[in-house]
């Protein structure tokens, strides 16, 4: 591969983040709420005959009592419902050629499913089993549990796989934030399956759904189904409040986390970032746009075209409901780790000390703007876009007013924003690698903390 | 990456809908120096892509310049005549463009997404590099520091990479497929600039590409463009005809490798095969798919749910000029040894050879691709490299539609025959990585 930068913002347009051109709206979808509080969203798209339809709960990690349990508890859902067996489940859906798949976000859960738009009736009649009527089988649970320990520590060979969990730990502290969203293998291992239908029973209720399908079908008649299928699920959620995340960001400091026979050191640097709701977000990811969201972003130009001491180097904000962070990630081969981490230093400061130019402000608002259509080109992901409505509260200005926003930045206003929202002091570390080797270089950094790779769970 | 990425590429066997894009909607002509431009008008966004399908990989290499395919990937971002170093990525980015690349074993391919009123940038951008690429002393020795740092982020973070590199080395003993694509490190460290230089010349040559543009073009527009942009750049010879053919296997090949931080074993089993084209390509296809794609899978439901021998199983075969290999991999659970599980996948191997697949089994997998091609055909981008693959693979991208016809011809006894025909013992290659450094048991 020529470079991995790309990869960013897909991520980001996964997550809650969209770019826009003047040129591209929102396709129209219709949004309602059933009696029940269930909420619905709809969207027509008839290129191909297949239809996405993605369940989303407000109940993530931050609601989780033990780490984990809201990713097993999505997961638990797809192992037996309704009159099928886990397996029989899965023979139906891949005879089709259906997927489905359930995991655990920060901050919600998600089914989400994909099918051929012939399969409609069969399909959402299984994801209906799927979230109103799940068996909670001890012995499909046990196995179940057993694989995600195994992949947790198969996880823990990679760091790429790890580094952000570590993070979270070092910036959110005591934070829900600052929880392994899978879990980890202590937490993993005391699951038990009340664990998994406690949760299932507090947040899986109508009001906190809202159920996002995208494709080929007529939406007068979907809705009839819907209620059909969902329309009789009863239950009201309990309040949540999510404490508004403060950073621990008092003192520099350096987590090193030891990989005995790592060949390279694998880095995260920043610190606190902004909240999903902040109005200044899509500035914020122009600006990141030049600093380390592109191939040409300054982070990249230095650390891989000038000197060839990475494959690449990125910078990105992930925001959340009442907070969020802000990192530059890269990696380096082990000899090589001061002088990746000085070039990162001092790429990073140039963002204060050298300023943006109009030319290149101007560039990554071409280029922002340009490569925002495709993120919302299948059905899959206006599904998600639909969700992460849901989720965060944003509505269809968000893509539609993307492009006036983005023009509305100019060099005075991006340098008020670095000003307000990179974090300059008190940076925070996290360096996956040798420690024998690693130790005496990223001390210079701030106050060490250290750990290893392959801990029953992040303890600091 | 470029194993994983051809993946997605293996399961495009299918129809359209009356809807999604059809044969007759691909127009194509032949520029006068032999370059090949396939073209799909489609508006549904805004925007358009360009995929440059080069006929050089890995297999062109030789011992000395292994890697150099990919390498010169790189190189082609870094700097021509008109467009100077940083340039390429500079000048389309200011544009709203974005672009990549990856190479395989057997190809090259660059790709473009941008604004469709940047075509005619596009277009300039790509025909200063293809005719007047600069190779640069400089740029070349940080460029190979990247490369490094690829290779090795990826032994550092992929099992499957560590493991995939060893398994071909063992499997192929003469035939170009031996080396991982991204090259030997002494070669790496190695090549000059006149292999480069040769390199660019032979194998960047406009007869030897194929070209997709898709999105919200006009293909008048694109044409007059091709003409005045590619037409100009003079056709090269012939590239040398790669001959060598792997010699038959006459009784299995096993390696190991040793890496301390893997929890549990992984296990890679190669058998070789046809080329695609070959007229068992899509009974093999289907038989990898029976086995290890979905969790009703055959090694799936026995290995990981019955057994819990492994936590993961996964086939996968490349598309290929030239014979290549039928890859199943596994991991382990954790405690469970790499012969156990060795022993297992065996034994579901030996099913399939002694009693078949059911006719069940058979139309899952017809429908997993129909339905696979739809979602590949949901973008402008999975639409140019699922044409483009097939042109450069089957010599027309026709053959992308009269699949369905294929997929028919194949009966449940022609999965069990080419299971019978590839998967033996004598034609395997197992590759184990585990934890412990191999020994004697007495050293144990």
């Amino acid at each position: 591969m020529h470079k991995i930068v790309n990869s960013l913002l897909a991520l980001l347009a996964l997550t809650t983040f969209s770019l826009s051109a003047a040129e591209f709206k929102l396709p129209a979808y219709e949004k309602l709420v059933l009696e029940n509080g269930l909420t619905l969203y709809l969207m027509e798209q008839k290129e191909v005959p297949l239809i996405d339809a993605i369940v989303t709960v407000k109940a993530g990690a931050v609601q989780d009592e033990k780490a984990g349990q809201a990713e097993m508890t999505a997961n638990a859902l797809l192992l037996g419902s309704g009159e099928l067996s886990r397996a029989e489940f899965e023979q139906h859906l891949d005879f089709v050629g259906a997927n489905i798949n359930a995991g655990g976000g920060m901050e919600a859960s998600q089914v989400a499913a994909s099918f051929a738009s012939k399969d409609e009736d069969k399909v959402l009649k299984m994801l209906a089993d799927a979230l109103l009527h799940p068996v909670f089988d001890e012995q499909e649970i046990r196995a179940y549990q057993q694989r995600h320990l195994a992949a947790l520590q198969q996880a823990q060979e990679s760091p790429k796989a790890v580094i952000g969990n570590y993070f979270n730990a070092l910036l959110f502290a005591e934070h829900p934030y600052a929880t392994e969203q899978s879990g980890n293998i202590a937490s993993v291992k005391t699951m038990q399956v009340t664990d998994l239908k406690g949760f299932y029973d507090k947040w899986y209720r109508p009001d906190n759904t809202a159920i996002s399908i995208v494709g080929d079908f007529d939406s007068d008649k979907m809705i009839s189904k819907i209620k059909a299928l969902f329309g009789q699920w009863q239950g009201q959620t309990e309040d949540f409040v999510l404490p508004l995340a403060e950073v621990k960001a008092d003192k520099a400091r350096v987590l090193l986390v030891d990989k005995p026979d790592a060949r390279e050191s694998t880095y995260i640097i920043g610190g606190p970032g902004i909240a999903r709701s902040n109005p200044d977000y899509v500035a914020l990811q122009v600006i990141n746009t030049i600093l380390g969201g592109r191939f040409t972003s300054w982070l990249n130009d230095e650390l891989r075209v000038n000197t060839g001491l990475t494959y690449g180097a990125r910078s990105s904000f992930q925001p959340y409901q009442k907070g969020g962070s802000f990192s530059i990630y890269t990696f380096t081969q082990t000899d090589k780790t001061k002088e990746a981490i000085d070039l990162t230093l001092k790429t990073y400061a140039r963002l204060w000390q050298q300023g943006i130019d109009k030319e290149t402000l101007d560039s990554a608002k071409a280029y922002v703007k340009g490569q925002f259509p495709p993120k919302y080109e299948t059905s899959g992901e206006l599904a998600g876009l639909l969700s992460g409505m849901f989720i965060y509260g944003y509505d269809e200005a968000f893509i539609n007013d993307f492009s006036d926003n983005v023009n509305a930045l100019d060099v005075d206003k991006a340098k008020s924003l670095v000003g307000q929202y990179f974090p300059q002091q008190h940076l925070q570390m996290v360096v996956v690698g040798n420690a024998e080797a690693l130790r005496p270089v990223v001390s210079e950094y701030g106050e060490l903390i250290e750990t290893k790779i392959d801990t029953q769970q992040i303890s600091l | 990456m470029k194993s994983i990425l051809m993946l997605c590429l293996v399961l495009l066997l299918a129809t359209p809908a009356a809807k999604a894009t059809e044969a007759k909607d691909i127009q194509q002509f032949t520029l006068e120096n032999g370059m090949q431009i396939l073209v799909l008008e489609d508006d549904s966004i805004p925007n358009a892509n360009m995929y440059l399908f080069w006929k050089v990989g890995s297999r062109n290499e030789y011992p000395g310049i292994t890697g150099l395919s990919h390498f010169f990937e790189h190189m082609m971002f870094n700097g021509s005549e008109k467009y100077g170093p940083k340039m390429f990525d500079r000048t389309m980015e200011a544009a709203g463009g974005a672009n990549n690349a990856y190479t395989t074993e057997n190809l090259t391919v660059y790709t473009d997404w941008f604004p469709a009123d940047a075509l005619e940038l596009i277009f300039d951008l790509e025909a200063d590099r293809i005719a007047n690429l600069d190779i640069n002393a400089e740029v070349v020795e940080s460029e190979r520091g990247v490369v490094a740092s690829e290779r090795s982020t990826g032994l550092e973070n992929s099992n499957f990479r560590t493991l995939h590199e060893e398994v071909k080395g063992v499997a192929f003993r003469a035939h170009p497929y031996s080396w991982p694509v991204i090259g030997h490190d002494s070669d790496i460290a190695n090549w000059t600039l006149e292999d480069l230089r040769q390199y660019h010349k032979t194998y960047y040559a406009p007869n030897n590409a194929v070209v997709v543009i898709a999105g919200a073009v006009k293909f008048d527009e694109v044409k007059k463009l091709a003409r005045a942009y590619f037409e100009p750049i003079p056709a090269q010879p012939e590239p040398r005809n790669i001959h060598t053919k792997e010699p038959e296997q006459k009784g299995e090949r096993r390696t190991y490798v040793h890496k301390e931080s893997v929890t549990s074993p992984n296990l890679m089993m190669a058998f070789h095969i046809p080329p695609t084209g070959h007229q068992d390509y899509y009974a093999l296809q289907m038989l990898g798919e029976i086995l290890a794609k979905g969790n009703s899978s055959r090694l799936k439901q026995a290995l990981v749910f019955e057994q819990k021998l492994a936590t993961n199983v996964m086939s996968y075969i490349p598309e290929s000029f030239d014979a290549n290999l039928f890859y199943l991999y596994a991991i382990a659970t954790p405690g469970t040894s790499a012969e156990a599980l060795e022993q297992g996948l065996v034994e579901q191997i030996k099913l399939v050879i002694e009693q078949g697949v059911s006719e069940q089994e058979l139309q899952k997998v017809k429908n997993s691709q129909l339905v696979s091609f739809y979602r590949e055909m949901q973008t402008i981008n999975g639409k140019a490299n699922t044409i483009g693959t097939y042109q450069v693979y089957f010599g027309d991208y026709r053959e992308l539609f009269d699949l369905p016809a294929e997929l028919e011809k194949v009966s449940a006894a022609d999965i069990q025959r080419v299971a019978k025909t590839y998967l033996r013992k004598a034609n395997s290659t197992v590759g184990i990585l585990d934890n412990k450094e191999d020994s004697y048991a007495q050293d144990r």
